[in-house]
């Protein structure tokens, strides 16, 4: 028989926007670990033996992330043990516990959006897999769209194409967000930019208010599906959300008409989930 | 590499090269003579996945069989005790078992999911043998194999089917049916896509009357949800009469561990570090569901699948690993063009080389994942994204005598053949390459598609269909006749019957595909 899988080690939690990422030292492959489990409980204590109701996940990697937290922010308490190919199960290992960031969808006042921060790319337009449309419909590679004249399923196409993009002539696309804004606001805001999916050539999409630049968000490798399925929310997707949030400075915005462009300036084309801009609350 | 030498049942270096429990665990599933394991309580069905023979000898073979009364056990472990279960086996030379050949017992135990993977020696060449295995008073059905012809004979003819690609959920094996009911077949090559990761939902299962649960909707990752894929697949019946029928060799191409994957390289962007645990228990579930030697059992992520074997002076047969060695998908053109860019690496790349140099045989076979001949450029998960390591191939193979390539992996018949040059279309052939369709990956097909055009604007293209089936290749000293046969359609039932498609003369000496 093989020997009973180690206790994991390791254990380590880097809390995000939405998520929590957990990570632990890989038992290695003797013996063989069929997978490890992730039991999970809300709150700061953990119970002193995982139940299978808490059963959160099961992992062939020494790595989970554990999304579609609240965007208020979640607290939770993990332990995990590996289980061997025989069927052998270890012990569970120390607890931990993390506390994922509150997104500015839930703690700022929205401006404007675009789109539903839901993890699907499905309420925009051509989503969720007429992408060829999108170099056809904007030959210029620029998208515009007006806040409260426009709508996400008719002037918002679900991916934003760059010049790692064959299909749609290897160019970086811009989208360019008007907005109205009364007053010249006091505070900074945010901008929240949550992405569904990426190619597996990541990218770099830049931000700029007004004309000037605000930040460069530097896209990780995705799984290259967003471009033929739209629910990152199904079971066992193997979609890659990402999700970002830096402040535009107060002095960037004015009042009357604001534009905000995302442009696709490095990589492969980004999925979106929805775009919001959020005055501090 | 493994050699043509056979090795022996259970190689002393290799296992202290595996560690204690491991190699204890490994050597019992191979070869257990005084097994001491407590009955197993009754279990009807636990040959519900049939049984499989495969690496063949002219002494001899490895046999198959894995124990899974409740197949489908979500936990990969088909509902057996989490311990060792004595498995008898027994081999003969006529079907009611009345002349035993050889007799032996095996461990089946959890580690490898109660999979026994024993290998017979000492029997006679260019025989026919039946073999069965018991647990308790349960006896497995019967399955056959010919051994191979002894060394430097020359047997009058040996013939191979070829399938690929079987995506249950896509239809019905009905071309596993027919190849089963062939009359003249002494081996079954897999050339990839035994199993496909991808989850198994409304959206795709087209395989009319089958229902699947929950555990088989989401793509596989962990060892239980590969050996379950394993065990869905296996559970039909036409598969599992093939095998019974013949010995089996198998390579694997992509989706036996993720579609489109490179080495180490994931193609939805999981890191290499990451990835390398799904491959290790990828492989694991390919070897334990296989009848494969122990040369082909995996190291956490690292695996030898490639194998070799003589039949007689009349082939020498290679299978190829187009998969672990290759570099990732390139990201220019220069990368593409480069000169150091491999698909097999510099070692299986040097095993090949030297198999077809020294060959003495009449045909030299080799059977991988992935076509060679040049299509278009943008193919880059074939050869045709290795253009440089498809030169030194075709070197490698003007070097042999007959070089046959038999590949899968499109879905599609196409029988091709393969310029000398691949920069001059109009070159002389070197060889011939069979590409075998799939048994059911993209359900019913048609023979044309938007594909079509792509494939037949090369002059050297022979055949294209784009329906369901196998092939079936025929070697003698003269001649190899190869069948395309189809079927046209496998989505409502298993019942459509078979039709040739096309069927080539290639001239010992003359590496042309003639209309036969």
């Amino acid at each position: 028989m093989s020997p009973r899988p180690a206790v994991v080690t390791g254990l380590a939690a880097e809390p995000a926007l939405a998520t929590i990422t957990l990570t632990w030292d890989s038992l290695g492959f003797d013996p063989l670990i069929d997978h490890y489990r992730i039991y999970a409980v809300e709150g700061e204590a953990a119970p002193a033996r995982p139940e299978e109701s808490s059963l959160l996940a099961k992992t062939v990697y020494p790595r989970l992330v554990h999304d579609g937290l609240a965007p208020a922010g979640e607290t939770w308490s993990y332990r995990i043990l590996a289980v061997s190919d025989g069927g052998t199960r270890g012990e569970p290992s120390a607890p931990i516990t993390a506390a994922s960031q509150p997104s500015v969808t839930a703690t700022g006042v929205p401006v404007a959006t675009i789109g539903e921060f839901d993890g699907r790319t499905l309420e925009h337009r051509f989503a969720p897999s007429s992408y060829s449309r999108i170099p056809e419909e904007h030959p210029e590679a620029l998208i515009e769209y007006r806040d409260g004249a426009d709508e996400p399923g008719t002037a918002w196409p679900y991916l934003l194409p760059g010049p790692g993009d064959a299909w749609a002539g290897r160019t970086a696309y811009r989208a360019r967000w008007s907005l109205t804004l009364e007053a010249a606001p006091a505070d900074d805001h945010d901008l929240a930019v949550w992405l569904v999916d990426t190619t597996r050539l990541g990218g770099i999409l830049r931000i700029s208010a007004n004309g000037e630049h605000v930040t460069d968000l530097e896209l990780p490798a995705g799984a290259t599906r967003g471009s033929r399925e739209g629910d990152a929310t199904v079971p066992g997707s193997t979609l890659r959300r990402c999700f970002f949030e830096p402040a535009i400075p107060a002095g960037l915005l004015q009042a009357g008409e604001n534009t905000i462009e995302l442009e696709l300036a490095e990589g492969g084309w980004a999925a979106w989930d929805a775009v919001g801009l959020y005055a501090r609350g | 590499m493994s050699t043509t030498a056979p090795p022996a049942p259970l190689s002393r270096r290799r296992l202290l090269q595996l560690g204690g429990a491991s190699a204890t665990a490994i050597a019992l599933g191979i070869d257990a003579p005084a097994a001491q394991a407590e009955p197993l309580p009754h279990r009807e069905g636990l040959f519900s996945l049939g049984v499989a023979s495969g690496a063949p000898r002219p002494d001899g073979a490895v046999l198959w069989t894995r124990l899974a009364p409740e197949p489908l056990a979500e936990d990969g472990h088909a509902d057996m005790p989490l311990r060792p279960v004595s498995v008898r086996w027994e081999v003969a030379t006529d079907e009611e078992f009345g002349q035993i050949a050889a007799r032996g017992t095996a461990l089946a135990q959890p580690e490898l999911a109660h999979a026994v993977h024993p290998r017979v020696e000492g029997l006679d060449p260019a025989t026919a043998h039946f073999y069965r295995f018991r647990v308790g008073p349960q006896t497995s059905p019967v399955g056959r194999f010919r051994t191979l012809p002894a060394e430097g004979t020359a047997p009058d003819a040996f013939s191979i089917g070829v399938v690929s690609c079987q995506a249950w959920y896509h239809g019905h094996f009905t071309a596993h049916r027919h190849l089963a009911a062939e009359e003249e077949l002494d081996l079954v090559v897999f050339v990839g896509d035994y199993i496909y990761e991808y989850g198994i939902t409304s959206a795709n299962l087209r395989r009319q009357g089958a229902e699947v649960g929950p555990a088989h909707e989401v793509e596989t990752e962990t060892l239980e949800q590969y050996r379950l894929r394993y065990s869905l697949f296996k559970s039909d019946p036409h598969l599992q009469a093939l095998h019974a029928r013949v010995p089996a060799v198998a390579v694997w191409d992509d989706h036996e561990v993720q579609n489109d994957y490179a080495g180490e390289t994931s193609s939805t962007g999981i890191s290499a570090e990451m990835f390398v645990h799904r491959i290790a228990v990828a492989y694991r579930a390919f070897y334990e569901n296989m009848p494969l030697d122990l040369t082909a059992l995996p190291e956490g992520p690292d695996a030898d699948i490639t194998a070799g074997f003589d039949v007689g002076s009349l082939a020498r047969i290679s299978l190829l690993d187009t998969r672990q060695f290759r570099d990732p998908a390139p990201a220019t053109e220069e990368e593409q063009q480069a000169q150091e860019r491999t698909m097999l690496g510099a070692e299986q790349e040097r095993w090949i080389a030297e198999r077809l140099t020294d060959s003495p045989a009449t045909w030299n076979v080799m059977a991988h994942g992935v076509v060679l001949v040049p299509i278009t450029e943008d193919r880059v998960d074939m050869w045709d994204g290795y253009p440089a390591a498809r030169r030194r191939m075709l070197a490698a193979m003007a070097e042999a005598d007959n070089p046959v390539m038999l590949t899968g992996d499109i879905h599609r018949h196409v029988a091709a053949e393969i310029p000398s040059d691949p920069a001059d279309p109009g070159s002389d052939p070197l060889g011939v390459e069979l590409v075998c369709t799939s048994v059911a990956s993209d359900g019913d097909g048609a023979p044309t598609d938007g594909y079509t055009e792509d494939w037949v604007q090369h002059d050297y293209v022979k055949l294209y269909d784009g329906r369901r089936g196998y092939l079936h290749v025929r070697l003698s000293a003269e001649e190899m006749v190869s069948s395309f046969w189809v079927v046209d359609w496998i989505e409502a039932d298993d019942t459509a019957p078979k039709q040739l498609r096309a069927r080539f003369t290639t001239p010992a000496g003359d590496p042309r595909l003639i209309p036969a």
